[in-house]
């Protein structure tokens, strides 16, 4: 039990104070490549970019909407059971959660068409680990508290059990089109090569004891639980199994799923630039329209049905003659029949977590010299108009983030300010307003000395004073070689 | 050329890295605290539930017994419930509908049906109100171990008065109930 609650704790805390799925600093940042993959229809200037493989893009978000790691393990003198009763239980509702996104790129790899130099293409492969896990309000209690007490009557939701994980590896291929001097769109086909999955999302029922009508006490459960995993059993085999040679049947394991031998999916991104005149653009995405086919190694755990009890009953005259003294082990056959639970491996989908990310955008003040200068892409040219949007040293602007989890849509809204000081260096300040915080302070730079290019972004900076009280903490970098010509 | 793009590279990373540092921190976290957590619900459930109509009672005579069984009874005594008990309460409640004095005698027996405990319950014939009776184990009242050492229950019920008389009331009947609400420890 006490392993048990550790590792839980442990997994809903590190991924919270690690690493949420929004990346507010890096939409339409579109001085940075990997831009392109949040918005394929982000405008492009280079002639072409590589990431340098593994540090080109690596993000880490983490988010937790109810307590903070500091409101519980704080050394603040305290009873620990005091501040898990007070800052956890009596707080936290079956909306709040505990979530984690990481991202690692392999490699990110762009180039313009030699042919059509309106076009931009892009591929590549990145990890991405995303897990979520709503605060399981009822059963938490029912686990602290019991049915007893002032839990009687209370009916406790079973539904409040809801999480999904997954860690995949994903190849992308993505063309980027500047159709006119006003827009731009694109897409990105993906292929998911699943690690490992599981979910449990769809549960109902409920356990209820109630002061009964024959017995003092009555209880009843109605349950309709699944637990489905994909990918776990494997390696669960080779750690129970423990031939000396775990690790490297691990690894081994491992990059058989990353490289496609495993469960595989499809995806698809979309997205758009649009200037509604040379100072004003609009933009929007739509990320991870897809799903993964879990047909192997699947190891799912089922739990329904529906029973009430009271006891041990004897009615006489009818039960006169029943000289059975296996009362109690028939009430709980019973019960047990009645609540049947088992295992199986039946296929299933698990859909990805759509995105959709749209901004309006208002460039100002004029620069000396246009950030692209060198461009040979015919892009952002004469050509074309060849318009000095380029020149305008300011931005600023709103964005909207909407992301589909299993208890809804979850949005955060944005305003930021970006600033170029010449080719070297942009930054941005943004302010995201969401449910883990109101506070979200982010600063991104680019820098590009040379062909070289460095980004950092980070969130929520004024959670940085106590890391450990935050309820929102994400970092993202990465190098990546640019060429704006044809060098 | 490669060796300053290197040069380079590591230099702004670890830039990076020394300002991420030095600009954050954080409150000292004492994640040992976990040990100190203590998880004790209160669990509550129905035990024990016996009806018997008065011509059953009438059929076994006067100053006889009308129901007699010994039922294994582990709920308490799984080694998993019996080293987590703290405390708690048994509730019993009777009804006496019937015309006759009744004896209702539930006994504790352990694994090799030696008597740990027995709580005897005699009740008048039709008393006016539920007859309630709450029997408190651990610190204050009766030890915990009856209960975890609990095999199997043995229940005697008598019939204390005639065999022939019939109540006035509808559908005459001696209802015992019971239930029990019990601290664990869980964690």
């Amino acid at each position: 039990m006490k392993l048990m609650l550790k590792l839980i704790l442990a997994i809903l805390f590190c991924n919270a104070s690690i690493f949420a799925q929004n990346k507010e600093l890096l939409y339409d940042f579109y001085e940075i490549p990997q831009s392109l993959m949040v918005n394929p229809g982000v405008k492009t200037s280079q002639k072409w970019h590589a990431g340098i493989p593994v540090i080109s893009g690596l993000s880490f978000q983490g988010a937790t909407s109810g307590v903070t790691v500091n409101d519980l393990f704080a050394n603040d003198g305290v009873d620990f059971t005091t501040k898990v009763q007070e800052r956890l239980l009596d707080v936290m509702g079956n909306k709040d959660d505990f979530s984690s996104t990481s991202q690692i790129e392999g490699f990110n790899i762009g180039f313009r068409g030699r042919n059509r130099p309106d076009d931009y293409y892009s591929f590549g492969m990145y990890g991405e680990m995303d897990i979520i896990s709503y605060w399981p309000k009822d059963l938490a209690i029912l686990a602290f508290e019991g049915n007893g007490g002032n839990n009687i009557g209370r009916s406790f939701d079973l539904g409040d059990l809801n999480l999904r994980g997954e860690m995949i590896n994903v190849f992308h291929f993505g063309i980027n089109r500047k159709v006119s001097t006003a827009l731009t769109i694109g897409a990105r086909a993906k292929i998911y090569s699943s690690i490992f999955q599981f979910q449990s999302i769809n549960n109902s029922g409920s356990f209820v004891t109630t002061l009964g009508q024959n017995n003092i006490y009555e209880s009843s459960i109605n349950a309709d639980m699944e637990l489905q995993t994909a990918g776990v059993k494997g390696f669960y085999d080779i750690i129970e199994e423990d031939s000396g040679t775990t690790q490297k049947d691990v690894t081994s394991l491992f990059t058989e799923r990353v490289l496609l031998g495993g469960n595989l999916g499809l995806g698809l991104d979309v997205g758009f630039s649009y200037e509604l005149n040379p100072q004003t653009t609009i933009t929007g995405s739509v990320l991870d329209l897809g799903f993964i086919n879990n047909s192997k190694d699947i190891w799912n755990y089922t739990f329904n049905g529906s029973t009430t009890t009271d006891g041990i009953s004897v009615f006489l005259p009818e039960d006169i003659d029943d000289v059975n003294n296996d009362l109690w082990q028939e009430l709980i056959d019973d019960i047990d029949e009645a609540l049947p639970h088992g295992e199986n491996e039946s296929s299933y989908i698990s859909w990805r977590p759509v995105k959709l990310y749209g901004s309006i955008r208002y460039d100002f003040g004029q620069g000396g010299g246009s950030v692209l200068d060198n461009c040979g892409c015919a892009v952002n040219g004469g050509s074309g108009g060849g318009s000095n949007r380029d020149y305008y040293r300011n931005s600023l602007g709103g964005q909207l983030f909407m992301m589909k989890r299993p208890r809804g849509v979850q949005a955060a809204l944005t305003g930021f300010y970006q600033r170029r000081f010449g080719r070297v260096l942009s930054i941005k300040g943004t302010y995201t307003v969401d449910k883990y915080s109101f506070t979200n302070i982010g600063l991104g730079a680019n820098v590009q000395l040379g062909p070289v290019n460095f980004y950092v972004l980070a969130d929520n900076l004024l959670s940085y004073s106590n890391i450990a009280d935050s309820h929102y903490a994400s970092l993202q970098f990465g190098f990546n070689i640019i060429s704006w010509n044809g060098n | 050329m490669f060796l300053a793009m290197k040069r380079l590279l590591y230099s702004v990373f670890f830039t990076a890295v020394v300002l991420f540092l030095t600009t954050s921190c954080t409150e000292e976290q004492d994640f040992g605290q976990i040990d100190d957590l203590r998880v004790t619900p209160t669990l509550a459930s129905g035990l024990f539930y016996i009806e018997s109509d008065e011509a059953t009672i009438n059929a076994a005579g006067a100053l006889n017994s009308f129901y007699s069984q010994e039922i294994n009874f582990d709920a308490f005594n799984e080694q998993y419930v019996a080293e987590r008990l703290l405390e708690g309460v048994i509730i019993y409640e009777m009804d006496n509908t019937t015309s006759k004095e009744l004896r209702i005698i539930i006994e504790f027996l352990d694994e090799a049906g030696r008597p740990l405990d027995r709580e005897i319950f005699t009740i008048e014939a039709d008393p006016s109100e539920t007859v309630v009776r709450e029997v408190s184990y651990g610190p204050g009242g009766k030890s915990i171990d009856i209960l975890a050492n609990t095999s199997s229950l043995r229940v005697l019920a008598n019939n204390l008065g005639d065999g022939t008389s019939v109540s006035s009331a509808e559908d005459p009947k001696i209802i015992l109930r019971s239930g029990a609400e019990f601290l664990f420890e869980l964690q």
